[in-house]
């Protein structure tokens, strides 16, 4: 507060001063006592109504790029100061209300918009190299999981979806309802049961009654349930499971878009470990990777094969750190070693915010009667302090300090290393090994 | 007949004039489509004899000789992206949307002069007529000068790609190329015709010349309505490209280009958004005015005027929803993705918000009408209902408000024990929010019919009847609009999104046999005495004022959706955006920058305002008049 009254003075000083010297020119010059009283009386609500104003756009101008909730506060100050205004300066009273009010509309509803949760879009993943053909079934069924969840073992989440974007539309257990897109439980055995359904046509696509006959001019339709998976990823409305067409074709065409094209654009080694990951969920020996491989070439032509990571125009990254690197980087990197003393950090010996050993103190802060956050865990708390610092500020530590950015800048994996470390830091013992 | 005189050929010239300005744009365009824009390409490609290169289309899967370049892929750096030390997206944010700020009012601004020209062409009222005339006439004055700001903008607009996004702006230039010239020729007409449709109307303000001055503001229209179906298209190509092939390469048929899978949506939606927000400005205006206003004579007029600014921007705002329902179904029929990134994932929370706006405008609108009941004798009687009313729009809007899916971080997933709430998620379901809508704009109907007939005894001999067959009408309405929200619970998705039909039909039924009922009752009714323009509560006109400003907000809002669904895309699926701005905002920082642009545009407009009024005209002492039996007896127009 004392900042931005500061600050607020020195951006309004010559606008406080002419008012205040028109003010004393009021006091010398008007010699009726009742107009005297009035004019200074006027110009001494408009010194404080353009304080008021300055201070509101001192605090949308300083928090315009901050995730601070305190932005509307200004809009608010400047329609309290306009109605305050309207009370002395009949004259431009209409005008003032109505300036006033649009703005209290406008704070309210930008009020809202920051009190609602807030979600940022983040950049389309850094493509990494892999070494796909050396992974075994399994390292190729996790990869397969991340494309299609976002990471191992998320297949159950609710509401978890990756790079593939399969969940938005498709149920991947029993029991769940895909009412977008079939349930995908059985897909490697089902295969074999689409091949044999006379609609499928196989072996003689022209006899096919959907809207694409072939996934391309010569592409034959599949021998095997391999294939199968392989064409329906390659060209959706080759075949169309009834009850799942665009409304309106009667199934003859998928809502479905081609998974190696734009937007998804997954690589043929994408698509063959997302292909692993449904056999080896159902315990079903995959076939060799480049066995899935070939089948999607049976589909793709090669001119829309995606072409792989390091061929790809580089894609912008406003990350500080993306979570490959080692702890002690990701700390550099976000800059925490200049403001935190951080045991077992190389050069983190900042003093401007508290020594981190979260081991020992989280646990105590929850605890503590003036902690208002919603941590329940030592974790949890950690992961507070880092994306809304001002959720518990350490005393005598000032608050809003710390930039509330980390949220957006650090990736999940970055953050998730920034809290396994942090969690084992105890006051008094050994620093852990950096990982 | 009458025989021609000066005036008479000087007029019927002139709107030949303007006929041939609209075509003018059209004789030119015809050959392009049909050669198909290749001539430099084209020539190559025959030099080439065989080596002529053929793409598939996108969209309409057709197959076209390439003639254009492939989408640039650009990179970061100032070759592509050069910048001030600002983000650029922003600057081109606020670029933007200030130009379609002013786009939108000076096209909706004439189609609201002509409805409000022909009422007074056709009110057998002399008084009234030229009430509406001069009313009319004021608008038009004021969205000259909101002309060439707008110009000033679009100007800026171009401006600003060019330096920030030239990359960007050449591909879709060169796209656009074969109808650029059509586009410039567009303004044109629509200057040209704006220009002597204004001077020409105080020549023409007697019988035949005044028909043909209103097929003058007919013509206008249609070049302005023509102008923006070209402005959407390139967004419809942004979102749903056509006419290209996968490498972003044209492939000749512009048709394809302009024609894509939501360009007719957009249009539609749009024209009915800009005349709500047209009628939300005047609205503002007129609530404005009659905050300021020191005679009882100006408090009267401008009383008027917000109610006709009101009414007609609620009409256009009933069927916006229906245009939203149709451009949604699109979406999802385009790419079913695009969709629930809107509805169910990234964007959705901005959703949240517009349901609340859209609450917020119907709720302002009903308050206002319940307001202006206070300024008619008789109308007391509907009082002491109002409340059964506000219950109805809070149960609705409560409804309508309530989330079903949203992206959640694993926390709040864990605290809420679901992706939906264990109670509220019920409600968040489109079976229930459609029946949350359909009860608010039905109840919003009702409210009009209770301001018609406010001061009013029907005198007619089955009046009765008539009451007893509304009141059932209304009541069963309400209970098939709910019931079917219930039943939709019950039964399959895909069987359920056919239940929206029989809803929206019960309410269109509403509004369109009860307002005809409603009229055929009330003609030769009873007064119960006049309407008192200018008697209302100075809480109606902050109503009018909120009205305006969420008009505003929630386009600003709704653009801002409908640009973000392309995420990393500068043409969807076409040419990736590789600047450092390739991300999503967050909620709060959209409503911030939303909020920013709207008082932007409302400290501008006021401007506009002041300078209209500058040259305000005298209004001629008979309009003065006041008028009995109920019409409108409001005080001279803008300037006394």
């Amino acid at each position: 507060m004392g900042n931005l009254i500061a600050e607020t003075l020195s951006s309004s000083w010559m606008a406080l001063a002419i008012l205040a010297g028109l003010m004393v020119y009021f006091q010398v010059s008007i010699s009726d006592p009742a107009a005297k009283k009035r004019a200074v009386f006027k110009t001494f609500i408009g010194i404080v109504s353009c304080f008021f104003l300055f201070m509101a756009i001192v605090n949308y101008k300083t928090n315009f790029y901050g995730e601070s909730r305190l932005l509307p506060v200004s809009l608010v100050t400047i329609t309290v100061t306009t109605f305050v205004m309207a009370l002395y300066f009949t004259n431009l009273s209409a005008m003032l209300k109505v300036g006033g009010f649009m703005f209290f509309v406008a704070a309210f509803l930008s009020g809202y918009g920051n009190w609602l949760p807030q979600v940022e879009g983040g950049f389309p993943p850094v493509e990494e190299k892999k070494t796909w053909d050396s992974m075994s079934s399994q390292q190729l069924a996790d990869e397969g999981e991340k494309i299609i969840f976002g990471g191992v073992g998320k297949n159950k989440e609710q509401g978890a979806i990756g790079k593939g974007q399969c969940p938005l539309c498709h149920a991947f257990h029993a029991g769940m309802l895909g009412e977008r897109a079939p349930n995908l439980l059985g897909l490697p055995t089902r295969g074999k049961e689409r091949l044999d359904d006379p609609k499928y046509s196989k072996g003689n696509p022209s006899k096919r009654e959907y809207e694409v006959k072939e996934a391309f001019a010569g592409s034959g339709t599949a021998e095997n349930s391999q294939e199968y998976i392989a064409e329906s990823h390659a060209c959706p409305s080759c075949y169309v499971v009834s009850g799942y067409g665009v409304k309106g074709t009667n199934d003859k065409q998928s809502p479905m878009p081609a998974i190696h094209k734009p937007p998804i654009s997954l690589s043929l080694q994408e698509l063959a470990a997302v292909d692993t990951w449904m056999y080896v969920r159902e315990g079903i020996e995959p076939p060799p990777f480049e066995e899935i491989v070939k089948s999607y070439e049976k589909f793709i032509p090669e001119a829309d094969r995606p072409k792989m990571a390091e061929d790809k125009p580089a894609g912008a990254t406003s990350l500080m750190a993306d979570g490959s690197e080692p702890v002690d980087q990701i700390f550099a990197k976000a800059q925490c070693v200049s403001c935190h003393t951080i045991p077992g950090i190389p050069g983190a010996m900042g003093t401007i915010g508290p020594k981190l050993e979260e081991g020992t103190t989280a646990a105590q802060r929850i605890k503590d009667p003036t902690y208002k956050g919603t941590a329940k865990s030592p974790a949890e708390y950690i992961m507070e302090s880092i994306v809304d610092p001002s959720a518990y500020v350490v005393k005598p530590f000032p608050d809003n300090t710390m930039p509330k950015v980390f949220g957006q800048k650090l990736s999940a994996g970055a953050l998730k290393k920034i809290v396994d470390y942090l969690s084992q830091v105890k006051a008094g013992a050994p620093p852990p090994k950096i990982s | 007949m009458a025989p021609l005189t000066g005036k008479r050929v000087f007029s019927i010239m002139a709107l030949c004039m303007m006929v041939g300005l609209l075509l003018l744009p059209i004789v030119i365009a015809l050959p392009s489509p049909a050669i198909g824009e290749e001539a430099p390409a084209g020539d190559t490609a025959k030099k080439d004899g065989d080596k002529v290169e053929k793409g598939r289309d996108v969209y309409y899967k057709t197959e076209g000789i390439v003639v254009g370049a492939p989408a640039p892929k650009t990179t970061d750096g100032p070759k592509d992206y050069p910048r001030y030390n600002f983000e650029s997206r922003v600057l081109i944010w606020f670029a933007n949307q200030q130009h379609l700020y002013y786009g939108s009012f000076v096209l909706a601004v004439p189609i609201f002069c002509m409805i409000i020209e022909f009422m007074g062409v056709v009110t057998k009222d002399k008084a009234l007529a030229k009430r509406y005339d001069q009313l009319a006439y004021d608008f038009i004055k004021i969205s000259l000068t909101a002309y060439s700001l707008t110009a000033i903008l679009g100007g800026i607009l171009i401006f600003t790609f060019l330096t920030l996004y030239p990359a960007f702006f050449g591909y879709l230039s060169s796209i656009f190329r074969p109808v650029m010239h059509i586009y410039a020729l567009m303004f044109v007409a629509e200057s040209g015709t704006l220009y002597i449709y204004y001077y020409g109307w105080d020549k023409m303000k007697e019988g035949f010349l005044k028909w043909i001055h209103l097929s003058m503001s007919v013509v206008l229209n249609i070049i302005g309505t023509l102008l923006m179906f070209l402005a959407n298209s390139w967004i419809g190509f942004m979102m749903s490209p056509a006419g290209v092939d996968e490498q972003g390469r044209y492939l000749g048929n512009i048709w394809h280009v302009i024609h894509t899978a939501l360009w007719n949506p957009l249009n539609l939606h749009r024209i009915l958004g800009n005349m709500a927000f047209g009628g939300g400005v005047v609205a503002a205006y007129a609530a404005y005015k009659f905050l300021a206003a020191k005679t009882d004579e100006d408090r009267a007029h401008y009383d008027w005027m917000g109610y006709i600014a009101m009414a007609l921007g609620v009409a256009f705002l009933i069927p916006l929803p229906f245009a939203g329902y149709w451009l949604m179904r699109e979406v999802y029929a385009y790419r079913q993705q695009m969709g629930i990134t809107l509805m169910g994932g990234l964007l959705a929370w901005l959703f949240i918000i517009q349901a609340t706006m859209i609450g917020i405008l119907f709720l302002s609108s009903n308050y206002y009408l319940w307001q202006a009941m206070g300024r008619m004798r008789g109308a007391e009687k509907y009082q002491r209902y109002i409340k059964y009313l506000v219950f109805l729009l809070i149960c609705g809007f409560l409804v309508f408000i309530t989330p079903h899916t949203m992206v959640m971080t694993p926390a709040e997933l864990k605290a809420m024990g679901g992706q939906q709430h264990p109670v509220l998620g019920n409600f968040g379901v489109m079976s229930a929010k459609n029946g949350g809508i359909n009860v608010m704009i039905t109840t919003t109907v009702l409210s009009f019919i209770w301001y018609m007939r406010g001061n009013k005894v029907s005198t007619v001999s089955w009046a009765k009847f008539g009451n007893i067959f509304m009141g059932v009408f209304f009541a069963c309405a309400y209970i098939n609009i709910i019931w079917l929200a219930i039943y939709g619970y019950y039964i399959p998705a895909n069987v359920r999104v056919g239940l929206s039909v029989p809803q929206v039909a019960t309410t269109l039924s509403c509004l369109f046999f009860m307002f005809a009922l409603n009229s055929v009752m009330m003609r030769g009714a009873k007064q119960m005495g006049p309407i008192e323009w200018g008697k209302i509560s100075v809480r109606s006109q902050y109503a009018l004022i909120m009205l305006s400003t969420a008009f505003t907000w929630m386009m600003a809002l709704m653009g801002y959706i409908r640009s973000s669904v392309r995420l990393f895309w500068h043409v969807n699926e076409i040419m990736r955006d590789n600047s450092p701005w390739a991300y999503t905002h967050t909620v709060g920082f959209a409503a911030n920058m939303i909020s920013f642009n709207v008082l932007f545009f409302w400290i501008s407009i006021l401007f506009v305002f002041w300078m209209g009024s500058l040259s305000a005209k005298k209004v001629p002492v008979e309009a003065r008049a006041g008028i009995p039996g109920g019409v409108p007896q409001p005080a001279p127009a803008a300037g006394h």
